[in-house]
């Protein structure tokens, strides 16, 4: 389960002034639940998840992850959490595989349990044929599949995905939703940011809508959308626009 | 519930360390510049120096083995000396040391003499009046005036040979005399050695002679290429990942920052000791080949074994050095974004580890008391050392190597001073470098603020830690131009050296970077009261006092008297200047203007910026440490480095307590016055006594500075608790 209350994340700016990122926003995910964090650039999605994911330190308030605080225990949040993000690479000069390997070995997994979990992740995610091959050589999508599953080598109860598809091209994001509706149906709690609305739109279970650090709207598809035509998409901007006036 | 897998610890650091050396060899372009090219380097070095080397020895022994001498003789028994010396030349057997291939001698006229010797055309002119040979073959001293050509090429050897020369014309006069009195030739001749062997050519002996500073060079070198060794691991380990994105997922390893930072030292340290062993083993093998190309005698000091032995000990004296260089460059190259961004940090590494190891190269410098403790300069140091005391054992002579061989158990403390110094400066680099990797500022800083360039940043209160470091590497490489452009008269060079380094990269800095100057430069009065200011100034002056006279004594204690020649050159200066004008402006130039100068640099820029502006104890602590080893670094004299760093802390304490740089302006002024003071009213009888004086100053002026002392810090701390309390009001 993923848990934040009154989430407060303040940046010091050019000349020492403060700006807030994030200004007490509150949702949880529970596990088995994937649950879409919308909101345009700069909105304070992206520095949510970093608190999430505890590259972040937050300015006030609470986050947890499988119960672990990220204020004072990151490292069990860092055990129970998979994050891939955007921006996110993976080693040129390293194969898939060492890759999984070294992660593994960060996570203090054995020999022996590393390489059946590296065999289940190549056939989940469709690794197998491109394993041994230096990631410098792989496309966009089969290396967004080897971050994936790099997320995945400690079988984390809890995933944050910061725009996961933005390097994909359809198939590739389709791909990815499938994946991640899969991990869903194992139990895993979902937390999945993305710009492109129509992607998300029928697989997550719930949404929440932020803008200028504060939640404006949150709810399932229906609860959005209500009776407006036009989809999750024209409900979002409505919710800006509201929350803006 | 399942327990959690134990992560973090050495198995992280070990997986972080093997995947970053995975990367790292599988970078052909990388390890060919690394751990391949130095292989290369050396013997084309040494090709070249070699080459050049013994051309010149070549030419040296062929300039030896052709030397002539050319006399012209003139006056009236002018042939009868030619004759008999040209008697002596025709004798092979006899000569004295220092006798020329061949000798010509020639009888003129006195003008013509005098125009051959003018026009260089002989090497002497012997005037020979008559009645020489009658005094020579009689029982008196005959005084010929013997003029050298000052049109030649100087030559010390034409005086040599021609002195060869009269000494065997000498000894044939003795015996005569003996025989004519009839005494033995014995009896002139007590003892005749007989050599045998074959001694050296001279240009074999000079080279040897120039060999240890030949390897004191080579050491340097091999100092700065073991640190480039970290470069390219440091720049990709932390700013390359950054580039690449994958940063990330290394932030979220489930260990501590600390355990990700040493598992990256870890890779960076294998790589540059690998550098290191490579360059050792091209040393090596390199000094072996050079002895072929050598003269015979030279090669003699370049066995296999010994080679073996030196470039291990090398290897010893050089652990740390390669620790603290992989340390220093994943720590500046922490807080850059991309690959070239870390490139542009690495620069001033580069000078800065040039300057410190070179510093090893200056005559009197030894791997001793806290030398071995200073990164870099003590490396090279002590691999001198280790060096000179193998070689000296090596020979069994302690004539070798050229150098001072030290005693073995001194070597040996100096080798476990400078590890654990390293140790210590290591564990403090990884430290700062997860504390900068981690810093959220720095990670997530955007473009803008990466490529801001110089352009004039928004207005700040103080300025930044990086502002300060700035302004100290400006400083330092000002200082060092200002010793070029610097007129050799010691009041212009006192000035010029104050205005280029000190003022003019200050104002430059304070200018460009729009900082609050109250702020950065507590331009405040001490204490909240009149009373509690001037006790504040008066405490201050009398620690400024009291620390030079204790600093002196100390450094008396501490050196006994072995100071280098510049430091012995520097106080002569001062006394002249002081006892040669009259005592104010010596006042104005010596204490006022650079305390002045000074205090706005460090305690003022270089303070503010390490310390923040309300700094917690600890990194105020930290802050004051920083910039008084600036402050002692800055005065460049090994000999004045610990007392000017003890003053920096003061004036750092002063400064930070207060609130104000005035009390440090004042502390410094009072300390650099007072020895003005004292040159100015001692007697010429007292400036001599004192200059005997090597055990330290009289007890009774170090119980009164000491009482300075105590009493300046009562009244500052007097102040400052005024200061605190006003602080506290709302």
């Amino acid at each position: 389960m993923i848990e934040v209350r009154e989430l407060v994340k303040e940046y010091r700016a050019g000349g020492g002034r403060a700006v807030r990122a994030v200004d007490g926003v509150s949702f949880s995910v529970a596990d088995g639940e994937m649950v879409g964090l919308l909101g345009g650039n700069g909105a304070g999605k992206t520095t949510t998840m970093r608190i999430v994911a505890t590259l972040l330190v937050p300015t006030a308030g609470v986050a947890r992850v499988a119960g672990h605080d990220v204020r004072t225990d990151p490292i069990g949040v860092r055990r129970s959490l998979g994050y891939v993000s955007a921006t996110t690479g993976v080693p040129d000069r390293l194969t898939p595989r060492e890759v999984l390997d070294s992660s593994g070995r960060l996570h203090g997994l054995d020999r022996r349990l590393l390489g059946g979990r590296i065999a289940a992740l190549a056939e989940s995610l469709d690794l197998g044929g491109f394993l041994d091959r230096p990631c410098g050589r792989l496309s966009s999508g089969q290396r967004q599949r080897v971050s994936l599953a790099r997320a995945l080598v400690h079988d984390p109860p809890a995933l944050v995905l910061d725009e996961p598809t933005s390097t994909l091209d359809i198939v590739g994001a389709r791909h990815l939703f499938e994946l991640l509706a899969g991990l869903r149906a194992d139990g895993r709690t979902i937390l999945v940011s993305t710009h492109r609305l129509h992607e998300i739109e029928h697989r997550c279970d719930r949404f929440v809508v932020i803008d200028a650090g504060r939640i404006v709207a949150a709810g399932t598809r229906a609860e959005l959308v209500g009776g407006r035509p036009g989809g999750l998409e024209e409900a979002f901007f409505a919710t800006i626009a509201g929350g803006a006036a | 519930m399942r327990p959690p897998r134990p992560t973090g610890g050495w198995p992280a650091r070990l997986a972080i360390a093997r995947r970053d050396l995975v990367e790292f060899v599988r970078d052909r372009r990388a390890v060919f510049i690394t751990l391949v090219m130095p292989m290369a380097m050396y013997p084309l070095l040494a090709l070249s120096s070699t080459l050049g080397l013994r051309t010149a020895m070549l030419e040296l022994d062929r300039r030896q083995e052709s030397r002539r001498l050319d006399v012209v003789f003139s006056g009236a028994d002018a042939e009868a000396l030619a004759t008999r010396i040209g008697a002596l030349a025709e004798r092979a057997e006899g000569r004295p040391e220092g006798w020329p291939e061949t000798v010509t001698g020639r009888v003129v006229d006195p003008a013509t003499a005098q125009a051959v010797i003018d026009e260089g055309a002989a090497d002497a002119w012997i005037d020979v009046p008559g009645g020489s040979l009658a005094a020579l073959d009689g029982a008196e001293t005959l005084a010929l005036a013997v003029r050298l050509s000052a049109f030649r090429p100087p030559d010390r050897r034409a005086k040599e040979s021609l002195l060869a020369v009269m000494r065997s014309l000498a000894d044939e006069v003795r015996l005569a005399r003996l025989r004519r009195v009839g005494l033995p030739a014995t009896l002139i001749e007590p003892l005749r050695l007989d050599f045998s062997g074959d001694a050296p050519a001279s240009s074999t002996a000079a080279v040897r002679d120039i060999l240890p500073a030949i390897t004191s060079a080579v050491l340097v070198l091999l100092a700065l290429l073991t640190a480039t060794g970290a470069f390219y691991p440091a720049i990709d380990a932390i700013a390359g990942e950054k580039e690449r994105g994958t940063i990330e997922t290394l932030l979220i390893a489930p260990c501590p920052m600390l355990d990700v930072v040493v598992g990256k030292f870890l890779a960076v340290f294998a790589v540059t000791l690998a550098t290191l062993a490579a360059n050792a083993v091209s040393i090596a093998l390199t000094s072996s080949v050079l002895g072929r190309f050598l003269p015979g005698g030279i090669a003699v000091d370049l066995r296999a074994g010994d080679l073996a032995a030196c470039g291990l000990l090398t290897l010893v004296a050089y652990v740390g050095l390669a620790a603290v260089a992989a340390a220093l460059c994943l720590t500046v190259t922490a807080a850059a974004k991309s690959a070239k961004e870390a490139q542009n940090t690495l620069t001033p590494v580069v000078m800065l580890i040039a300057a410190l190891a070179g510093a090893a190269l200056v005559p009197g410098v030894e791997a001793r008391r806290w030398l071995p403790a200073v990164p870099f300069a003590g490396h090279v140091a002590v691999a001198k050392s280790l060096l000179a005391t193998f070689t000296a054992s090596a020979a069994d002579d302690g004539r070798s190597s050229g150098e001072a061989a030290q005693p073995a158990a001194q070597v040996a403390v100096a080798v476990a001073i400078s590890l654990v110094s390293s140790l210590v400066i290591t564990s403090l680099l990884l430290r700062v470098t997860a504390q900068l990797v981690g810093d959220e500022e720095i990670l997530f800083r955007g473009p803008e603020e990466a490529t801001r360039g110089l352009g004039r940043p928004a207005p700040r209160s103080v300025p930044t830690a990086w502002q300060g470091a700035g302004l100290v590497a400006l400083g330092f490489t000002a200082l060092w131009y200002a010793q070029g452009l610097a007129p050799p008269e010691f009041v212009p060079a006192l000035i010029v050296q104050q205005a280029v380094a000190v003022l003019a990269p200050l104002a430059a800095f304070a200018w460009w970077q729009r900082v609050d100057a109250r702020e950065t430069f507590a331009l405040r009065r001490p204490a909240a009261s009149w009373p509690q200011a001037v006790a504040a100034v008066v405490g201050a002056a009398l620690l400024g006092g009291g620390l030079f006279v204790v600093g002196a004594a100390l450094a008396l204690a501490t050196w006994r008297g072995e100071v280098s020649p510049e430091a012995k050159q520097f106080a002569g200066q001062l006394v002249g200047l002081i006892r040669g004008g009259t005592i104010v402006p010596a006042v104005l130039l010596l204490a006022v203007m650079p305390a002045v100068c000074e205090e706005l640099f460090f305690r003022g820029w270089v303070l503010s910026a390490a310390a923040g502006r309300r700094p917690a104890a600890r990194r105020a602590g930290l802050a004051i440490v920083a910039q008084a080893a600036a402050f002692a670094a800055f005065h460049l004299l090994p000999e004045r480095m610990p007392q000017t760093f003890a003053v920096g802390l003061v004036l750092g304490w002063l400064t930070l307590a207060t609130r104000s740089l005035l009390p440090a302006i004042v502390a410094h002024a009072a300390h650099n016055a007072t020895p003005v003071l004292l040159v100015a009213l001692a007697t010429d009888a007292d400036l001599e006594s004192a200059v005997e004086v090597r055990g330290g100053l009289p007890p009774g002026s170090v119980a009164v500075a000491v009482g300075c002392l105590a009493v300046g810090a009562a009244l500052v701390a007097f102040a400052r608790r005024t200061r605190d309390r006003d602080s506290e009001g709302p």
